[in-house]
């Protein structure tokens, strides 16, 4: 019994090594998918932090020498050139006047606040002129003898629990689902080659005339298949555990970091979900009559798991979705990414049901292979 | 000894296999000839039990295919149509594995297609990847297939079907050796000449059913006809879908 899954299950891996489509589709996608996260990443890292010195042209510096100074103490300096030219604030011609008079002297800024590279340069020269107007504030009621506390009936302070990980969730969930979602490409092209290509190829009424059971043959088939679909999954963390480093994570404030304790949980996590790909990908090709028509099946069918694992990252997401298929791996891999504790209780269950999911597809699998109308596609 | 008894079988609206009944013995080669379309084909199937007869049984060796399908299976050797090969492997790989799946060990399947690849005189074609033989090595590469564990029993489906002289020849042989070894070998088939020339037996098939059953000579005597084509034609009641 088991020699012979092992003969089928060896000739289906040599065959599938073999054939340059089902082992191309899952290099691509596991190579190709951390790099260009990582390229992604830091494109919108750029775009979102505020440089280290940020030029701004500041009309009228002559009359604030001391705004000017103090803004420069906060990397803000007066400059020219086109990056300057996008932020500008003018200073009121009578803003020395203003000031020495204990008056609101005019400052204006001038910047496309659509423009969301812009936003958060626009915030912290806000801020650093906020600053400034309460030191200024507070230095003229001490002038005039009164505690400066007095005008701050209430003082706000937030303790930020985050850990440094736990705040780019969005972005962490895309991560996570690039790789969890690699089991589902990476073994698809075999699982239709071998399923719908065998008919094609008319080897499967020959395999069948042989003296092997259904089972035996759905099991070597969803073995090899689950293989390829890990091999992919290896293949995407061993790539994103060299990518991700290079990206600058200090400046989104949580970093991203595939140790390897990580990826072995990933793996762990991941075999379940691998099943479960294979086997529905294997039920829906055997279902299609060509390799094209398993291909457009398949393409839809895909969707569930994407739309599952990609609602999961959402903070919107349903409670529910802990404890499904693929949601809920997708959950926990999230928690433990962002450093706190296996969602222990939820994992089980949600493995489970990708379990028991696997193993019912698997057995309407083995009857369909006995059934005619399957296997010559009538 | 392949046996066949009362078989029926529908596929859609037609009928293809009405009450068909047969056997083919061990030593003797049986043809199954028939027109285009008269069921053949699906009565080999029905034998390998991949289809489902709607009454009657086959056996082979005794066994009943529908009951103990692995056991039954495991007494046969098919040459299918179409082949069926793996592109990607090489004869010996695919030979090999097929010997496995019919219960050699490694070492038995090893030795088994290294003979077989040798008494077809394919060692020249063993190692290279089935993709681009020409339709000659492919009916060898099939054939090995079917004979590497040298079951009791081998079916053919339309063995000779585009083949050259050669090829057509390395068949006869293999199908007459095997008789000579004592082993039941069916084969169906469209083309006369093929039938007359090799078998002991023919069973001559329309529309699902057996029109008649003897050897060649016999068939021939029976409807006064000089030729089995001649005889063919009158057992049938048409020549359509009939190759010389």
């Amino acid at each position: 019994m088991i020699s012979k899954t092992l003969t089928l299950l060896r000739k289906e891996l040599i065959d599938a090594s073999r054939d340059k489509r089902s082992v191309l589709a899952g290099l691509y996608y596991a190579i190709g998918t951390p790099l260009i996260m990582c390229g992604l990443f830091m494109v919108l890292i750029n775009q979102l932090s505020s440089p280290d010195d940020l030029p701004i042209k500041i009309t009228n510096a002559d009359t604030a020498p001391d705004l000017v100074r103090y803004l420069g103490q906060k990397g803000i300096n007066n400059d020219t050139g086109e990056q300057a030219e996008k932020i500008q604030l003018i200073i009121s011609d009578d803003y020395a006047k203003q000031m020495a008079q204990g008056k609101s002297a005019e400052v204006i800024i001038v910047a496309d606040n659509s423009e969301e590279q812009l936003q958060k340069s626009i915030r912290r020269l806000q801020l650093a002129l906020q600053n400034y107007s309460m030191e200024m504030g507070s230095l003229r009621l001490l002038a005039r003898g009164i505690d400066p506390r007095v005008l701050r009936p209430l003082q706000v302070e937030l303790h930020d629990q985050a850990t440094q990980d736990s705040k780019g969730g969005m972005i962490m969930g895309i991560a996570i689902f690039t790789m969890l979602y690699s089991v589902f490409i990476s073994g698809m092209n075999l699982a239709i080659d071998t399923s719908a290509g065998e008919r094609e190829r008319n080897s499967l009424g020959l395999l069948l005339s042989h003296p092997v059971t259904t089972g035996q043959l759905v099991l070597s088939k969803l073995l090899a298949v689950t293989a390829f679909a890990m091999l992919g999954l290896v293949l995407i963390l061993a790539i994103s555990h060299f990518a991700y480093p290079m990206v600058p994570w200090p400046e989104l404030g949580f970093s991203i970091t595939i140790t390897p304790s990580f990826m072995a949980t990933v793996l762990v996590i991941g075999l379940p979900v691998a099943m479960l790909a294979a086997s529905l990908q294997l039920f829906v090709s055997f279902m299609a009559k060509t390799f094209k028509e398993a291909q457009s099946y398949l393409t839809m069918v895909m969707f569930i798991p994407l739309a599952l694992a990609m609602s999961a990252s959402y903070n919107i997401a349903p409670d529910v979705l802990k404890w499904l298929p693929v949601s809920g791996q997708q959950g926990a891999l999230m928690e433990v990414i962002k450093g706190k504790a296996l969602p222990l209780q939820e994992l089980l269950i949600s493995s489970g049901a990708t379990l028991a999911i696997t193993l019912l597809l698997a057995l309407a699998l083995t009857r369909m292979l006995r059934s005619e109308k399957v296997v010559f596609g009538l | 000894m392949i046996n066949v008894s009362n078989i029926s079988k529908k596929i859609g609206k037609v009928q293809a296999l009405d009450d068909l009944s047969f056997s083919a013995e061990d030593g003797m080669i049986t043809g199954l000839l028939g027109p285009n379309g008269a069921g053949k084909t699906t009565c080999l199937r029905t034998i390998f039990g991949l289809l489902k007869p709607d009454s009657g049984n086959a056996e082979i060796d005794g066994i009943d295919v529908a009951k103990h399908p692995v056991a039954a299976k495991a007494k046969l050797g098919l040459f299918p149509d179409p082949f069926g090969l793996y592109e990607r492997l090489t004869p010996r790989e695919y030979i090999q594995y097929f010997a496995k799946l019919s219960g050699m060990n490694s070492s038995d399947a090893k030795q088994a297609t290294a003979a077989v690849l040798s008494k077809l005189r394919m060692d020249d074609i063993a190692d290279r990847r089935c993709k681009g033989f020409s339709q000659g090595q492919r009916m060898k590469t099939a054939l090995a297939q079917a004979i590497v564990h040298q079951p009791t029993n081998i079916i053919l489906d339309e063995p000779t079907r585009g083949l050259d002289v050669m090829s057509t020849r390395v068949l006869r042989d293999l199908l007459l050796d095997l008789k000579h070894q004592g082993h039941c070998v069916l084969f169906s088939s469209h083309v006369m000449q093929e039938v007359a020339a090799l078998c002991d037996r023919v069973i001559v098939m329309a529309n699902g059913k057996v029109a008649a059953i003897g050897s060649p000579q016999e068939l021939c005597q029976r409807t006064g006809q000089d030729s089995l084509e001649e005889a063919f034609i009158q057992l049938i009641g048409t020549d359509e879908g009939i190759a010389a």
